[in-house]
């Protein structure tokens, strides 16, 4: 009898062990598929991306180890300077005007009236189309001579400006490509956002005497703030990101008027062949978006706690 | 015993008999070669047809040809020895050869080209000088292209000037395009009142990118000067003359207003009417055949008294690769697109191969003539092995953002030489 419940128990432990073990394998099968492609494509690159960057190397041969140096030397690259300076001055055009504009259309459009389908499609469409095509199109649109934008306004007196090819306006012009292009995205997430506004509070606001205005600075936008927190990062990262639409539209241009640190990341690493440098240059970005998310969390959080 | 033997001689006859029919089999298995270039305009189709019609020729030949835009093609091409799909044969420019063959990617084809019965003498001078690097032949010449002036003979007319008389001096030219630029009251550049914001018809029209520096290297040529030093390791161009040449330019679109502000696309322009004569080469010659007006080509300019006009042209190498067949495959294919180059004029490019140029095929193409007559004074990029960084076409490279600062900015020429030098120069000592 005795000999007979130890070995009950013993089975017990048995199965229990098992069933543990299987316990705190079963999310790493289920896991198996995304972690492989996450490390062979995603955290393998991004370790081989640092390593690179502390090498010269030129994709053929061997390369070679020089540590720090590629750091040092984008320090003092007067082109490299050129290429933050522009990407910040795109964040500054594109990030705070997107947040703004794409609030404003999610709200007008989230109004109950009849065209509200087309006018929510309508601003969404052009995000659907590849940056390659919005970049031949807009060229053509903002030609200085032949161009539809400065026709437009030359029938009213204004103009023509060289949109593309003058230095001041370059960044200017692909900032509003670029706002008009990819406003639609943001603006579906502030339309989700809005969604979720408890329709009460808006109401007992208005019954105590508050006026649009007021609800909406005092009830819409404090319950949007993790919405706002989600398109405020989204938007950095693209703005600090920026490639397609510049390397369609200028090249970098006109001169190193649009040269942004990914366009230029991209000439040295695939066109000069200096895949070390380029590295070291993407590893900035790195940082920068580092930077940026860790500003906009305290900021978003500190509002939160107040 | 007896039978043992008939069984073993069976045995071996039927080993024998499988060998044979393998062998044979193996005999007439196609033999693939990967051929790449970086055709992907109009080119591209004549490309295949020639492609198709050597596969009709020779069934036991399988050509993929893979087309892309050169800087993915070269990367692609880079990455290649890492994966082992290595191109059999890799079309590039001349100035390319030194990128690679400095990297010990490209085969020596000196002995080839010889066995293949070609010669120096059967290719335009240029064109075959194109194929060596540091005295070592790397490459098959195929085509070469140069600068030349697309001129509008409709707007030439009714502006009083004789179509017969097609400008080829830079005085002529600047004259022909001031009678040519006209503004809405019909006035031009120089005359009293004249608008340059209300134009309805440019005269000239120039490209603002790295052409724009291949204009500017060809006045260099034009001046007797160059721009490199012979080893290609510093910029040894004599500033006057540099300068004088980056103002030549300037003034077209500052001083005498006979080019657009702010142009980016001169040949695009031209095609549809804005601009009266453009600067471009041949292989935007398939894009003008179907011109609602009629059109002729000059010579580039000769501003500084001597000829000279920027060129490059297309040739075949053979990338390191360790397949004795293939390479023999592809020695054959090459030679037979070398020998059959009339047909791959349609696509703009003016053939090396001087029976190409005779062949009536080729003859009955309009517009080459300018082009043909720049033959004799093409000058070539120096092909040095930091040549995809100091004369890349993207941006921001020196020489780019130096034509950009000259054209679309306005900046003074010393200023935007200077920098173009420094540029350069920085490029050219990192190691």
């Amino acid at each position: 009898m005795t000999e007979t419940a130890a070995s009950s128990t013993r089975r017990t432990r048995q199965r229990g062990g098992s069933s543990r073990w299987y316990g705190a394998a079963a999310p790493w099968v289920f896991l198996a598929p995304f972690l492989t492609a996450f490390i062979l494509f995603r955290l393998g690159p991004v370790i081989a991306g640092f390593v690179i960057s502390l090498t010269r190397w030129s994709i053929v041969g061997s390369p070679t180890w020089v540590g720090l140096a590629n750091y040092r030397a984008m320090l003092r690259d007067p082109l490299f300077h050129t290429a933050l300076l522009n990407t910040l001055f795109f964040v500054l055009l594109t990030v705070p005007a997107m947040v703004a504009l794409s609030l404003g259309l999610a709200l007008l459009v989230n109004v109950p009236l009849a065209p509200r389908i087309f006018t929510r499609t309508s601003v969404f469409l052009p995000y659907v189309v590849m940056a390659a095509v919005v970049g031949v199109i807009w060229n053509w649109m903002l030609d200085s001579n032949f161009g539809l934008v400065n026709y437009g306004l030359m029938l009213v007196g204004l103009g023509p400006y060289r949109w593309l090819t003058d230095f001041s306006l370059a960044m200017p012009a692909v900032a509003g490509v670029t706002i008009w292009w990819t406003v639609g995205f943001n603006m579906i997430i502030y339309l989700a956002g809005l969604q979720e506004v408890p329709r009460e509070l808006e109401e007992a606001a208005m019954i105590d005497g508050a006026g649009s205005l007021a609800v909406l600075r005092h009830v819409t936008l404090p319950i949007l703030t993790p919405t706002t927190f989600v398109v405020l990062m989204l938007t950095t990262i693209n703005a600090v990101q920026v490639f397609d639409q510049i390397y369609v539209m200028t090249g970098g241009g006109p001169g190193t008027a649009t040269l942004t640190l990914v366009q230029y990341l991209y000439y040295q690493a695939f066109q000069s062949y200096n895949l070390g440098y380029g590295s070291a240059v993407a590893y900035f970005v790195f940082v920068l978006l580092a930077v940026f998310g860790i500003i906009q969390l305290r900021v978003v959080r500190q509002q939160a706690a107040s | 015993m007896k039978n043992r033997a008939i069984i073993r001689m069976a045995v071996m006859a039927a080993v024998l008999l499988v060998a044979l029919s393998a062998g044979s089999a193996w005999a007439q298995a196609p033999v693939t070669i990967d051929f790449w270039g970086g055709w992907t305009g109009p080119d591209r189709g004549v490309m295949e047809n020639l492609v198709n019609q050597y596969q009709g020729q020779n069934p036991g030949v399988k050509v993929n040809l893979f087309t892309v835009q050169w800087t993915p093609l070269f990367d692609r091409f880079l990455t290649s020895f890492r994966s082992g799909d290595v191109p059999d044969v890799l079309a590039m420019h001349w100035q390319d050869i030194a990128t690679f063959a400095s990297k010990n990617l490209l085969q020596p084809v000196a002995n080839d080209v010889a066995a293949a019965g070609l010669k120096a003498d059967q290719f335009a001078q240029t064109a075959w000088n194109g194929t060596f690097w540091n005295g070592t032949q790397y490459a098959f010449p195929l085509d070469l292209a140069m600068h030349g002036v697309f001129v509008n003979l409709d707007m030439f007319k009714a502006a009083g000037l004789d179509p017969s008389k097609l400008p080829t001096t830079g005085a002529e030219l600047v004259s022909a395009a001031t009678k040519l630029t006209i503004d809405q009251n019909g006035k031009h550049p120089g005359d009293s009142g004249f608008d340059a914001t209300k134009v309805k018809q440019w005269g000239f029209g120039i490209n603002s990118n790295h052409h724009a520096f291949y204009y500017f290297y060809a006045l260099l040529a034009q001046q007797g000067t160059s721009f490199l030093d012979p080893a290609g390791t510093k910029v040894a161009v004599d500033t006057g003359k540099a300068e004088r040449a980056w103002q030549w330019i300037q003034d077209l679109v500052y001083k005498h207003k006979v080019v657009p502000t702010g142009q980016t696309n001169a040949f695009q322009d031209w095609v549809t009417g804005r601009v009266a004569m453009a600067v471009d080469g041949p292989w935007q010659l398939p894009a003008v055949q179907s011109a609602p007006f009629a059109w002729s080509t000059t010579t580039f300019p000769n501003v500084f008294g001597k000829a000279a006009a920027w060129g490059s042209g297309h040739i075949l190498t053979l990338p390191v690769k360790n397949d004795p067949a293939k390479r023999q495959a592809a020695i054959k294919f090459t030679t037979w697109l070398l020998n059959n180059s009339a047909g791959w004029g349609t696509s703009g490019n003016i053939p090396a191969k001087l029976s190409a140029r005779q062949a009536q095929e080729f003859k009955a193409l309009p517009g080459r003539t300018a082009f043909i007559d720049s033959l004799p004074f093409v000058v070539a990029l120096p092909d040095i092995p930091k040549t995809n960084q100091v004369f890349s076409a993207a941006g921001p490279s020196p020489i780019v953002v130096a034509a950009q600062n000259v054209i679309l900015k306005g900046e003074p020429v010393a200023q935007a030489l200077k920098q173009l030098i420094d540029g350069a120069n920085q490029i050219l000592a990192t190691p």
